[in-house]
Order: C-alpha cells, then structure tokens, then sequence
C-alpha cells in the first residue's frame, strides 16, 4: 500500500471517528465538569456524597465483579476440559454452549422470571410456597442472568487461547515431572492470561454497565437504571453526565489495565505450535462424566430462553403457580403480527442494522487495510482507537450522543430548517443517531474481521497482481476482497445481528414509538398490564431464531476462528 | 550412574496409518543414541512414546529395570528437549531451569546450587534473569538442554533440537551437545532427520523408514555398509546398480553389472551363490576420475557430461559405455575430493576406477 494512500485514509477515519466517536464522548466527559460557564468538581465530588448514587455504583460495580466472576467460573474449567479431551457429543456440546447468545439477557428476564419467580416454575413443582429464589433485591438474579447469557463469549476467548499454546510448553512441564493440576496453574493459566483478560473486560464493562436485565428484573439501584431514570433532565442535570462518567472512567481504566499488562507480551503468540495436539480420546462413561458439567451448564443457561418460549405460546394468565403453561396458543404470534408496534418495530430495526453494517464495512475495511498492509507508524494508533468502542459502555455512548442531539437540535441554525432539526433531534426521528451508535459500537467486530482475513492471506497474491499490471483498486477489489469473502460475511453477520438485539441506545435514543426498534418494543410490550409480556415474549422469540441464524451462519463460515471476533 | 534404555516390540497406529512397526532397539548406557530417518518415518513417534507423551499400542519401554510403558510422563525421568524449545514466556531463564527442580521438592539452595551449574555448563550464566525471548535462537537452545539436564533425567530426549538454527550455528551447537552430554554420562535419544548431524556426533544410530528400523550401527558401520537400498541411498548419496554375482572366492566376490564386470572385496559376501541377484551401492566418492594405476580392477572408460564446482569438491555426472554387454551407457554420480582439474565443457572423455573395498552388497 502507497504511503500517500494510507495517510488519506487515515485521516479520513480519524476525522470521521472523531466525529461520531470522540465527540459525544467529549461532551460526556465535559458535561458533568464545566457547568454553567464554570470548571467545576462539586457535581463529582456530591456523586459520592449522595448516598443513593454511592449505592448505585456500589451495586454496578458489584454486578459486574459477580458476573464477571461466575462467567469465569463456567467458562473456565469448560474451555479447558473441551481443550483437553475428545468425547462423544463434544462437538454438539460446544456448539450449543454458544446458543445462550441469541437472546440479549434482558428478554431472557422475563422466562427467567417465569421459572424462578415467587410464583414460578420451581415453586410449582416443589410445592413451595412464594419463595424468592432470586434473592433479596433481586441482585443475584441479575447476576447470574447475565453471566448464564455472557459466558459464551469468554468460552470462546479462552478456547482460541488455549488453541494458541504451544502443546509443547505443556508437555516439557510434564516431562519435568509436573503433575496435571499444578501444570494447569503454573504453565497453562500463566499463558492463556491474555485471552481470560480480553474476554473478561468485555464481560466485565458488558454487566457492569448493562441497563435492559437490571430494569426488566426490577433492580433499580444501580447507576445504569439511576442515568436512565434521569434522561429527561440531561439539559439541565449533571449529575447523570458525572455518573456516566464514573462509569466511563471505570470500563476504561480496566481496559487500559488489560491491554498495558498483556499487550506486549502476547505470549501464545510468539512460538507456533511445533507438534500436532490431539486431545485425549475419553471412552464410555469417562466420556459422560466430562460432558455433564457441559450438560449442566447448557440446561441452566437456556432456561431463560425455554421460559420465553413457553411464555409466548401460553394462554394469558394461564402461567402462574404451575409448573408449565395450562393453555397454550399461538394467538400471541398473531398478536404481535398484529400489533402496530411490533412490524414497525422489526422494520426500524432492519433499516437501522442495514445501515449501520454499510457504514461499518467501509470504515472497518478501510481500517483493516491500513493496519495490516501499510507500514506507517500512525497505523497502530489507528487500530487501538478503532477497537476502543469495546472498552466504553454502550450506556456512555447511547447518552453521548443525546447530549449531541440536543447540542445541534438547538443551534440557531437548526431552527430555521426544520428538516435537518427533525434529522438532528432524537425526539424526533432517532435514525441518524441509532445508525451512527449501532455502527460505532460493532466496529470492532469488524475491524477484527477484515484484518483476521488480510493477515491469512498473503501480500504476495496481491504483489503478484501489481506485477501483472492491476492497479491497487483493481487489485483489492478482483484479489483481496474476493479472498477475505468469508470473513467479511462473518463480521458483517455478527455486527448485523448485535445491533438488531442491541438494548442501551435503542432503550435511550428511541423515543418515539414510530421509531422504536425490536428490543425497545419488546421492552414497552412487557411493561403492559394483561397480554403485554406474551407479546413480548413471541417478539423475543422471534429476534432468537433469527439471531440463531446468522450466529450459526457466521460460526459455520469462520469455524474455529469465531473466537478471534471477540478479542481486543 | 547411567542406565539404559531398551524398547521391544514396539507398535503405534494413528487412524490406520502405521507410525511404528515393532521397532527393538537396545540403547546401552552413556550413549548417545540417533534415530535417523526422513520426515514421516516414526522417529519422532518412537521419542515421545519414550517420553510417554504417546501411547504404543504394543510392546513395552525399559529404563534401566524398570518398565515405563504404562507410566505418566510426569514420572518417567526423562528430560525431553523440544524442537520448538517450549520454553516458558512468562518465566525467566533462571525460572524456566529451576522448574523441575522445583517439583522434585528439592531444597531451595540445592536448587539455586544446581541451576547456576547447569547455567555454567550451557554457558549461559550471563542471561539468567532474562525472559526467554529476549534470547537467540541458540541460546534458546541451550537454556532449553540446561533446562532438562539440570534434573539429571535418566535419559535425555532431543526432539530435532537443532533444525530451528542456521547451518553455521547447528554445527556448533551439535559438538555443543556432544561435549555436554558425555561430560554429564548421560544416555540419550537423538531424534533428527539431518544425516550429517547424525554422522558426525551419533555413538550409534538406527535407520528408520516406514515405522521399521532398517539398520543400527555405529556411523562408519551404517555409511560404508549399508544393509539395503534405503539406508544407502538415504545416507549421503550413492549409485546403486542391478548386478549377478559371476563367481565368489576367499579373496571377493565378481558381479556382472551394466558396466561391465565389477569386484568388490568387502566382507560378508559369504552368503552369495552364483547367479543371485543383488544391488551393489557405490559411494560417489569412491569413484576416482583420474587414470586407474596398473592392472587396477573396476576401471572403465567413460565421458563427464557436466560438472558441479563446490569448492571442496567437484561433482562430476560421468557416462559409462559397456561394450561388452551392449546395455548402453550408465550414468555415475562421481566425486571428486580436493579437485584440481574441473572440466567445465562437455563431454570430455576419461577414465574412472573404484577400489573393490568400496563396492558394498546390498541385501535388496
């Protein structure tokens, strides 16, 4: 690549990242600090004097160690006794500890609910009366919503970690007289550090800064739900600004941590593996007992799913104290086909996700190129900056660009055109700002995507190209696309399918329901009294299959490599 | 004191294809013992059977008296050396080597004691507290053979050790190893695939091809008498030629070849009759391209087609016309060490010969 041409696209995705990225996020960072034409510290320092905002960071940051914490515990010791041994049905097994991923956790609330709730399932069953299995203010049950939908994506991490080591390294501590437990903490945990890091800051800023389960669970004193309920005043309040920035100042702190730590000592990395690795072939009932703990974690963690399904094909009302629905029906489906809300809402977010992986794939291709195939020095501050929107919360974003919103729906000069004002105004038409935050958030996966490709493929095809006359453009688009096809359709499915289901700036920035997409109706739907909830629940049932879908598509296309997407 | 090794019956399939195939090998103590064979052939197998990193589905594998077959690599004393050296990222050099020290619960001063020695011996003393990649490719190497030699392992397990340097540094490092073990008494196994590496530092090697072992021996044994084609034309190069015996008597034995008739005196040749069928191996610097002295045996006349100039050596491709049997011409690889005249043009005729001692009989 021509120097002249990477620098153009450099600053080109500089200035447009600034745009839409590092400015709402100044105005995040400045709105709870320079008030009313003054610097101040008084709103950040009464954050934490105001004990009803300490005790909603309290309980966030709580969220998000427990979460992060049981997802470890899970994913952990499944990574590696998958890494380990081959048994019958592991491929199915692993395939369907990846299933929890097609619901967002906080739909999941609602079977969730139905399962465990006072009068729930499991009450039904033992014939128990209203027992609270969810624990007292509902934080337990929050926690481990989230961890039973997010575990996956630290599974994957840690796996392509583990696949990364050099078989080698274990065996010369085995060889070295090391037996198996301690081998595991002194060689095998030291070396797949980075991939529990990148995996468990994502969990980590995901729970810590979730707003659709605490919500839909009813737990309200948490910072996320705290910034939501505070949205109306964000003219005139500043505290929501200092709250999101405690948030903001937290994710990144964390994610900088992480990458400081680990990020020059990519160890799996460096030695490729020098001897084929073949896992231990388990027989028999040796190979049942090592796929129970699999069993079990899978049943658990699509509870919530089955509860959302049987929710919606029950009869209202019909599901309460028994341990499965009386009645059932498909009346529910017709209801949410029916409902106004519902078909525009599937609408809005088949336009909104479209345009936001459009956006994306010019920028994440642009952005990949650059870093892989230039030599310019600026390249690795291009790709830090473009996996950044990993470390800040969607939360922090969604309301970034509201303040953006006011700002320019308030110029003078957007008064007087009032098309571009209605364009400006989330209020009014949240399109452009949904696009924008959809696209923003998922670059990463794309980024990661395209670069994953154009690392496998080497420049040689391409200089092969240039030395029989094709000019760059010919040449990326008749050589290079063409070969990084695959993982292009598996980042695009995957940014697609995220935004569909995306919940904190569709919750925050849809407000007007003729622009609401699927998972803020689904949201408004469950806050009706009488059918609401198994309209919900079909509508939830219905963004699961088709998030199945393009998870399995993309899984099938990029194989093994799938856990690359969800690294740092 | 060193003990040895001795593998009987030995088998291993992976998916129906055949990685050992009951393979006997006696390795005595102190040895340094090479298993020499192209890639694919199951030496690489056979070491990590050894190490217990792979299950042979027969025979059994004796250190010393015991039986290790059944045992975990963690209990085998064995110090393996990987080809990748798998040296530990987030450990220092120092770390990497005290390791198995560690887990044999050696006190914390023996520890300290013996790794500052083995540092000595690899010469390394100088980088202890480094972090493994900061090092070079040979040093890698030697924090990789302190690493396994420091627990005074039973027998020491190299895994192509050297096939990750370049050529100047691998002949360093191979007389390196050589010096090293012996100093330390060790018994080891040898794994490589470079016939050179064997050649030059090997006690004994074993030959293998397909899973089998096709001859053990000391260097000079398995290069100047190979038993079969394989082992002649897989150690250095050779030229191998369809041949009957004519007649045998106390002195050697005469073949007829599609040179001519050709002598060999070698030894061993008390099982030919009249008649056989056999292939004769002649190394290409057995045949000399100069004038024969008087009356010399295996000398025939014959044309260099071309020549390649080494430096040390000049390889010459030479043609043979038999007259009398009307077989055509036979095309020779000839060496010629020291060389002095290199024909440069084409088809210049001349004269070979080759000393009957270097005509072997190859059983097939």
């Amino acid at each position: 690549m021509r120097k002249s041409t990477a620098w153009t696209i450099f600053f080109f995705v500089l200035g447009l990242f600034s745009l839409l990225f590092l400015w709402p996020l100044t105005r995040v960072i400045t709105g709870g600090f320079y008030v009313e034409g003054k610097v101040t510290l008084r709103y950040l320092l009464n954050v934490f004097r105001n004990p009803i905002y300490a005790e909603g960071m309290l309980h966030s940051l709580m969220l998000g160690v427990t979460t992060t914490s049981i997802a470890l515990l899970i994913s952990v010791p499944l990574a590696w006794l998958s890494h380990r041994f081959d048994f019958r049905g592991k491929k199915l097994l692993n395939g369907l500890l990846l299933v929890p991923m097609i619901l967002p956790p906080f739909v999941g609330a609602i079977g969730f609910q139905q399962i465990l709730g006072q009068y729930g399932v499991l009450n039904a069953l033992l014939g128990l009366g209203p027992v609270d299995w969810l624990g007292r203010g509902r934080f337990l049950g929050v926690t481990i919503l989230q961890a039973l939908a997010l575990y996956p994506i630290l599974f994957l991490n840690v796996t392509a970690a583990l696949a990364n080591v050099d078989p080698a390294m274990a065996e010369a501590a085995e060889n070295l007289g090391c037996p198996p437990l301690k081998r595991f903490f002194r060689i095998t945990l030291p070396l797949i550090m980075p991939g529990l890091f990148a995996g468990g800051t994502i969990i980590f800023i995901w729970s810590f800064t979730e707003l659709g389960t605490p919500l839909i669970m009813n737990y309200t004193r948490c910072t996320s739900v705290q910034v939501y309920d505070a949205l109306r005043e964000i003219g005139s309040n500043p505290f929501p600004y200092v709250l999101v920035f405690v948030m903001l100042t937290c994710s990144v702190m964390l994610y900088a941590a992480t990458k400081l730590i680990f990020g020059k000592q990519a160890y799996a990395m460096q030695s490729k593996a020098s001897i084929g690795y073949s896992a231990r072939q388990l027989k028999g009932w040796r190979g049942a007992i090592v796929a129970l703990p699999f069993i079990a974690v899978i049943s658990l963690a699509l509870m919530p799913h089955a509860g959302v399904v049987l929710t919606s094909f029950s009869v209202p009302g019909s599901w309460y104290k028994t341990v499965a629905p009386t009645m059932f029906t498909a009346g529910n489906y017709v209801d949410a086909l029916g409902h106004g809300m519902t078909v525009t809402s599937i609408r809005n977010s088949l336009l909104f996700s479209s345009l936001a992986v459009l956006l994306n794939m010019g920028i994440g291709i642009s952005i990949a190129f650059v870093v892989v195939r230039s030599k310019i020095r600026a390249r690795a501050l291009l790709d830090a900056l473009a996996m950044i929107p990993l470390a800040v919360p969607g939360l922090v974003m969604a309301f970034g660009y509201l303040s953006i919103s006011s700002l320019l729906s308030n110029l003078s000069w957007a008064r007087e055109n009032p098309v571009w004002q209605s364009w400006f105004d989330v209020r009014t038409n949240p399109t452009l700002f949904l696009v924008i935050a959809y696209a923003v958030r998922r670059l990463p996966y794309m980024v990661r995507s395209a670069a994953a490709g154009l690392q496998q493929t080497s420049v040689v095809l391409e200089e092969s190209a240039a030395n029989l006359g094709a000019s760059p453009l010919t040449t990326a688009r008749r050589i290079t696309l063409p070969l990084i096809t695959a993982n292009l359709i598996a980042g695009t499915l995957l940014a697609f399918a995220f935004s569909m289901l995306e919940v904190s700036d569709s919750l925050m920035l849809a407000q007007r329901a003729d622009f609401y997409p699927i998972t803020k109706t689904i949201y408004e739907l469950f806050q009706l009294i009488g059918t609401g909830r198994y309209v919900a629940s079909a509508l939830g049932v219905w963004a699961m299959f088709f998030l199945a879908v393009t998870i399995i598509g993309s899984s099938l296309i990029l194989g093994k490599k799938l856990g690359a997407i969800f690294r740092m | 004191m060193a003990v040895g090794v001795r593998i009987e019956n030995l088998a291993k399939t992976f998916d129906r294809t055949i990685a050992i195939n009951d393979v006997s090998l006696d390795i005595q103590p102190g040895e340094l013992f090479f298993l020499l064979g192209p890639s694919g052939c199951g030496k690489t197998t056979l070491l990590r059977c050894v190490a217990g990193f792979c299950d042979p589905d027969r025979g059994s594998i004796h250190i010393g008296d015991h039986d290790i077959t059944r045992l975990p690599p963690h209990k085998r004393d064995t110090g393996m050396v990987f080809q990748s050296y798998a040296l530990w990222p987030h450990m220092t050099v120092k770390d990497n080597i005290a390791f198995g020290l560690q887990m044999r619960k050696m006190p914390r001063q023996e520890v300290a004691d013996r790794v500052s020695g083995a540092l000595d011996m690899v010469k390394m003393s100088d980088r202890a507290d480094h972090n493994p990649n900061q090092l070079s490719g040979g040093q890698q190497q030697r924090v990789a053979l302190a690493r396994a030699l420091v627990v005074h392992p039973q027998c020491l397990l190299l895994d192509e050790p050297l096939s990750n340097l370049d050529a100047k540094l691998r002949v360093e490092m191979r007389s390196e190893i050589r010096r090293i073990c012996k100093q330390a008494g060790l018994t080891a196994i040898y794994v490589t695939h470079d016939q050179k590496e064997a050649l030059s530092i090997a006690d004994r090697l074993a030959v293998l091809h397909e899973g089998s072992v096709q001859q053990v021996g000391t260097p000079q044994e398995v290069y100047h008498s190979p038993v079969n084609t394989f082992t002649a034309g897989f150690i250095g190069e050779t030229n191998l030629l369809k041949a009957e015996v004519l007649r045998r008597d106390t002195s050697g034995a005469w073949f007829s070849t599609p040179l001519g008739e050709v002598a060999s005196k070698v030894s061993a040749l008390d099982s030919l009759n009249a008649g056989d069928q056999v292939t004769l191996s002649i190394r290409p610097e057995a045949i000399r391209v100069s004038s024969p002295p008087e009356s010399a045996p295996n000398a025939f006349n014959a044309t260099i087609h071309d020549t390649v100039y080494l430096g040390e050596v000049a390889q010459h491709r030479v043609s043979v016309f038999n007259a009398i049997a009307d077989s055509g011409e036979t095309t020779l690889k000839a060496f010629d060490l020291n060389p002095r005249i290199v024909a440069r043009d084409t088809a210049e005729s001349t004269r070979v010969w080759i000393a009957p001692e270097d005509v072997v009989v190859l059983g097939e």
